[in-house]
């Protein structure tokens, strides 16, 4: 199961005015406090995926000073704090330690379509969410959750985990899509 | 552009955790390009990557480590003037060519050039032509004369198409453009091009094509798909 500590329940409106600092008056402070929560986090997942810890320190320092850098331009309804970070991270890793720049303009390309997509979620909605998501997480079964990770923290292909588990290909599929549906009614989206 | 066929949860899942490959990275995002349904659904699973991220405990760099770390960023800050603030994120525009008719889908022009007109076909067999990325094999363009019937294979880990122009037809349903088929290895079919119109996809295969009958196994190795 994946854990789910309350203690970490950080509210997304925390966020939100430590961001509003850092846009309107460069406050370090409101970034430092930003930056304590999620550099040791950045590092993680970054070694995770593979990067040597040095690498994955310069990469979640970069990430970080991108946020500094671009905090004027954060839209908290478009995402949360965290998915911003977490976007940023996967990205730089793959283009500087898988060095797949395909891929990278690929997402380059969907986030500018993406860019004329209506986000009508609240402050309250988008927390909401969350609480409900994190719990879900926390209801999957130990295989769906087993191949969440080897996803999202290892970045494997479903062939990859499919080798690795002795799994047969449409199984790791076919988990993988339960385990998103059902986070996905979580969120109260329905398919 | 309204696709009534989408890119399978798993995919897109896949695509928000940045472990699709690229080949298959390429032609979801032709698809999500067009497909708001697909990018609201990227959306929700990049939310759960934030989840993770957040949810992650016990720091990864000793506390020494994240001391020099944190006077690094200090000192960095200080190095950076006020003007520079706010440049980190790309501006995101339009773009006022998507709806040319002769343009090739964004995602796919580092690969293929911008322009259908331009594309240089190869013949690969009676009324079927294609153009394989340099530097990925995997990744295809195909353009199959109309009315087509193509022999009945399935696909050895999975297969994922994308139709581009006129559209075809198999057991799975009608696919037009905008459409997306995300086939498991467990799928076999024969799909059948619409009169009319050329039908031209981009395919990723994850693996060769597995053909049924003993002329089209032999046709294969010949053209080496």
């Amino acid at each position: 199961m994946i854990s789910v500590p309350p203690s970490q329940s950080h509210a997304l409106k925390q966020w939100v005015a430590e961001m509003d600092g850092v846009a309107r008056r460069q406050d370090r402070e409101c970034f430092m406090r930003i930056y304590d929560h999620f550099m040791p986090r950045l590092c993680r997942y970054l070694s995770g995926l593979g990067a040597p810890p040095v690498v994955a320190e310069d990469l979640a320092q970069e990430a970080m000073l991108k946020l500094w850098n671009g905090a004027e331009r954060y839209d908290p309804a478009r995402s949360g704090l965290g998915t911003w970070l977490y976007r940023v991270a996967r990205n730089l890793h793959i283009d500087r330690v898988r060095r797949e720049h395909i891929w990278v303009h690929a997402q380059d390309v969907v986030d500018q379509a993406a860019e004329h997509d209506v986000q009508q979620d609240s402050l309250a909605e988008l927390h909401a969410e969350q609480v409900r998501l994190r719990q879900c997480l926390g209801e999957l079964s130990a295989a769906q959750a087993r191949l969440i990770r080897m996803s999202y923290f290892e970045a494997k292909t479903h062939t990859e985990i499919a080798k690795e588990l002795g799994m047969p290909l449409g199984t790791v599929k076919s988990h993988l899509r339960r385990a998103f549906l059902q986070l996905q009614s979580s969120m109260g989206e329905q398919r | 552009m309204s696709p009534r066929h989408h890119l399978d949860p798993a995919t897109v899942l896949g695509f928000a955790a940045g472990s699709l490959g690229p080949e298959m990275s390429v032609v979801a995002s032709v698809h999500m390009e067009s497909c708001g349904h697909c990018r609201q659904q990227l959306r929700l699973a990049e939310r759960i990557g934030g989840l993770l991220l957040d949810q992650q405990a016990c720091p990864v760099p000793g506390k020494d480590t994240q001391a020099a770390l944190r006077q690094a960023m200090v000192d960095k800050l200080d190095r950076i003037p006020a003007s520079i603030a706010g440049q980190g994120l790309p501006l995101m525009g339009a773009s006022s060519a998507r709806d040319d008719a002769d343009r090739l889908p964004a995602a796919l022009q580092p690969h293929f050039g911008s322009s259908y007109r331009s594309l240089k076909w190869n013949w690969m067999a009676p009324g079927v032509h294609c153009i394989r990325a340099p530097g990925l094999p995997s990744l295809m363009m195909i353009k199959i004369a109309p009315g087509t019937s193509l022999p009945i294979h399935s696909h050895g880990n999975g297969e994922l198409t994308q139709v581009l122009q006129g559209a075809y037809d198999d057991a799975l349903g009608h696919f037009a453009p905008g459409d997306a088929a995300d086939l498991g290895d467990d799928v076999e079919h024969q799909p059948v091009t619409t009169p009319g119109v050329a039908c031209i996809c981009v395919c990723a295969l994850d693996a060769p094509l597995v053909f049924r009958g003993w002329i089209a196994r032999k046709l294969q190795k010949v053209l080496n798909l």
